[in-house]
């Protein structure tokens, strides 16, 4: 009678959860607590873990995988996005352009096409939502705002000048009543800043800037903020990467640590105050963004339990942080690298001057690709495993005095990469299993799930399904192009989907019903 | 998709057919005017308001990796002094990689207009034009170029001596067979690009068959679950991974090794010996 009694009212609870989340599309308990059938922000939930909880696709059964639907962009812009998925449907990019699509079956419920604008159009890696609307960044650097239903502009704002140099491509991050917005632009000594901005009006809250303004006397700029952080609710603090200095391969106008450029940085989100920096490369010279995924783990470390901060940066390091304070835990390399001198008692690498770029050139390990890149790494708590597609990597940088103090002011040029799928101890850095994925390496990005699985991709185009135990390939289908994205998985109907991308196309993989 | 692929793919040989015919036309009508005074007279007259939508173009779509002056970027190599740019004439070698990208090195395909791709194109000629009337100086904010000159720093007899000892090169090359006119082959960059990883080298593969045969060819595919080889005869085959054995010959891979045992000066000794050897 107990057992029944308590099964009718979670029935209950989850039938008017579902109306409720129906109702309200990616409110506030969404994001928080993203329910089974939803991936309502860039990372799926705000930690950026990318681990499902999903169980019905499992390594006794990933052999039967197979192909639910397929949608064709019929573009050749790359997926590099991360669908989200709310009340069934699914939103995604490509540069310029929004798709909502069924996620039960794959057919295009709208399709939003923005003017073609001036900017790079490198890449998009998505939209955001805050209730029923989605905010969509353009290369031009305007936030616009869309009613989910049909697609239809609610407001545009400018959020950089696109004169300047600076463009947009990344998901903003919604907490509260904030859109996160961040900015790219390489190529032009610029000031990096994150933008917080009001989700009904589009006004600007505040702004954080990464660096000092542009022209201040022997001071960096750059510090880019192109890819989405994330957030402790209980600390009320967002975690944000932020990228290199510019000049990019000169640092004689920019002396000392450049700070914050190639940092994590933790902000308040309702004010925009900065509570504390970690550094992961003083002093860059070699374009090492330290934009990876902040993934926010509360678990075990060394015996005593943390709440924790991981990050496989571009460097080449792999960074274990006290996320209440920014202290160093673990700082411990995932390849070659050969650019430092050392690490330092903060935790920091230390870099080399030897190593910085040169008239006649310097072999550095990795490449200006770096270790890794903005594909998402996963982490899978069971295995206490940090799961990231490593790029191990040789290259040679140039530098000279004709080359100016401006923008990327050298040159470089990779020699040879590989991919590796690694799976790191986070308490001692060590390498538990690795996966080769090919030469020249994979754009894959990697979700683990709580059945056990690895989900990511190899350089040729092959989707894989990896035992998260020890790295072995269980699943695989080719794909006919590059994987440039990370995969999710969301349960719709009792049925369990992963959705990954390649090329201009987006698989939906299910177990036959 | 396939079926797109194939579509772009026959488009694409369309377009050069329809180029080679331009060519072809143009041989014809000026057939005492080299190619060089040919090409740099077109650029010349490629009309302002053609290059600035090429720039625009360019700027939106191929400037992270080439950079916004066609200079080279992020990870695309500097177009004003691309030899495929220098010998292409009117778009007959730029087109084409435009419209089907270049999939070994990560560029992607775009689909864009006949138009279109003509701006891109007298773009490109126009900025290597400029690049080459600058003497190889830039304008700011892009990636610069890397000058023969500037790969001269290190000691040839040291290199030598690296080459035939620790270096290792000895067991491989010999500055009299396979390397003889090697300076004259390659300069500057491409040479230490060459050096430090020959990227296009190929693999010699040996195929066991469950049945005892052996099939051997040069390597042509392989990921984690088939393999695919090109016989003498310039014939594809592949197998299942798990159904047969191979050995590889990859000589290249010897170059991996050394990266992580050079130092600064190995490379630019070598390099300044590799640079006698003409």
């Amino acid at each position: 009678m107990d057992f029944l009694k308590k099964t009718f009212l979670t029935l209950c609870c989850v039938f008017v959860f579902s109306l409720w989340t129906l109702a309200q599309g990616a409110d506030e308990q969404t994001l928080l607590h993203p329910p089974p059938d939803s991936w309502p922000g860039y990372h799926g939930d705000y930690s950026g873990k990318r681990h499902s909880a999903l169980t019905q696709i499992a390594p006794g059964n990933v052999k039967n995988l197979s192909l639910a639907w397929a949608f064709q962009t019929n573009q050749t812009s790359l997926i590099k996005s991360s669908p989200l998925l709310v009340d069934g449907i699914l939103y995604f990019t490509v540069p310029e352009n929004i798709w909502a699509v069924d996620a039960r079956s794959g057919h295009q419920i709208w399709h939003y096409v923005h003017p073609r604008s001036s900017g790079e159009h490198i890449g998009h890696r998505g939209v955001a939502m805050y209730k029923g609307y989605l905010y969509f960044l353009s290369p031009d650097a305007h936030l616009i705002s869309l009613n989910a239903k049909d697609g239809s502009v609610r407001w545009n704002v400018q959020v950089a000048d696109v004169t300047k140099g600076y463009w947009t491509s990344m998901a903003p991050l919604v907490v509260g009543r904030h859109v996160l917005v961040g900015v790219s632009g390489d190529f032009d000594n610029l000031t990096g800043y994150i933008r917080s901005i009001d989700p009904e009006t589009g006004a600007t809250q505040w702004q954080w800037n990464s660096t000092p303004p542009a022209g201040t006397p022997n001071q960096t700029t750059g510090g880019m903020t192109w890819m989405t952080g994330t957030y402790d609710p209980e600390l009320n603090l967002v975690y944000w990467g932020t990228g290199n200095p510019t000049p990019v391969l000169n640092g004689t106008t920019r002396p000392g640590d450049n700070l914050y450029t190639c940092s994590i940085v933790a902000l308040n989100p309702d004010t925009g105050k900065l509570a504390w920096a970690f550094q992961v490369s003083p002093h860059d010279t070699h374009d090492w963004d330290a934009v990876e995924t902040p993934v926010l783990v509360d678990g075990d470390f060394h015996g005593e339990p943390k709440k924790m901060l991981m990050q496989s940066s571009r460097n080449g390091y792999f960074f274990v942080l006290d996320r209440t304070n920014g202290t160093s835990l673990l700082t411990a390399p995932y390849g070659p690298v050969n650019w430092t001198l050392g690490i330092d008692k903060e935790g920091r690498p230390i870099p080399n001057p030897a190593k910085e770029p040169a008239p006649d050139g310097r072999l550095i390990a990795p490449d200006e690709g770096g270790m890794t890149n903005y594909r998402s790494p996963s982490f899978d708590p069971k295995n206490g495993l940090f799961i990231v597609d490593a790029h191990p990597s040789w290259s040679i940088y140039f530098a000279k005095p004709a080359d100016g103090v401006y923008g990327w002011a050298g040159a470089d040029y990779g020699v040879w990469g590989k991919g590796i799928i690694e799976a790191i101890d986070y308490q001692t850095g060590k390498i538990r299993w690795s996966h080769e994925v090919g030469p020249g390496g994979s754009g894959a990005g990697v979700l683990t799930t709580d059945s056990g699985l690895t989900f990511t991709g190899d350089a040729s185009g092959n989707f894989l399904a990896l035992d998260s135990s020890d790295g072995k390939t269980l699943w695989h289908a080719g794909s006919g192009a590059s994987i440039v994205s990370s995969p999710t998985s969301y349960e719709l109907d009792g049925r369990q989907y992963v959705l990954m991308s390649s090329g201009g196309v987006l698989f939906a993989w299910a177990l036959p019903e | 998709m396939f079926r797109r692929q194939f579509l772009c793919g026959m488009a694409a040989l369309l377009l050069v057919a329809v180029f080679a015919a331009a060519q072809t036309t143009s041989h014809n009508t000026q057939s005492s005017v080299n190619t060089k005074q040919r090409k740099s007279r077109e650029s010349e007259n490629y009309p302002a308001t053609l290059v600035q939508q090429g720039a625009a173009l360019f700027r939106q779509d191929c400037s992270f990796c080439h950079g916004r002056d066609a200079a080279g970027g992020e990870s695309g190599p500097d177009l004003t002094r691309s030899k495929l740019v220098a010998a292409d004439v009117n778009g007959n070698k730029i087109a084409p990689v435009i419209r089907n990208g270049r999939p070994d090195n990560k560029m992607p395909a775009f689909d864009r207009t006949d138009q279109q791709i003509a701006s891109l194109v007298a773009f490109i000629h126009t900025q290597q034009k400029a690049a080459q009337a600058q003497g190889g100086r830039r304008g700011n904010g892009g990636r610069k170029g890397v000058d023969p000159e500037d790969l001269r720093t290190g000691n040839a007899e040291a290199g030598k001596k690296y080459f035939h000892g620790a270096g290792g090169c000895a067991a491989c090359h010999s500055p009299t067979g396979d390397l003889a006119g090697i300076a004259s082959r390659f300069k500057g960059l491409e040479l230490e690009e060459q050096m430090l990883y020959p990227r296009h080298a190929k693999s010699k593969v040996v195929v066991t068959l469950a049945s005892g045969q052996e099939i051997s060819g040069t390597l042509a595919y392989l990921d984690e679950f088939v393999i695919g080889l090109t016989n003498s005869e310039g014939v594809y085959q592949s197998w299942r991974i798990r159904d047969v054995r191979y050995k590889l010959d990859a000589p290249a891979e010897a170059h991996v090794d050394l990266f992580s045992k050079y130092t600064d000066d190995d490379v630019h000794n070598l390099m300044a010996y590799l640079q006698t050897l003409k």
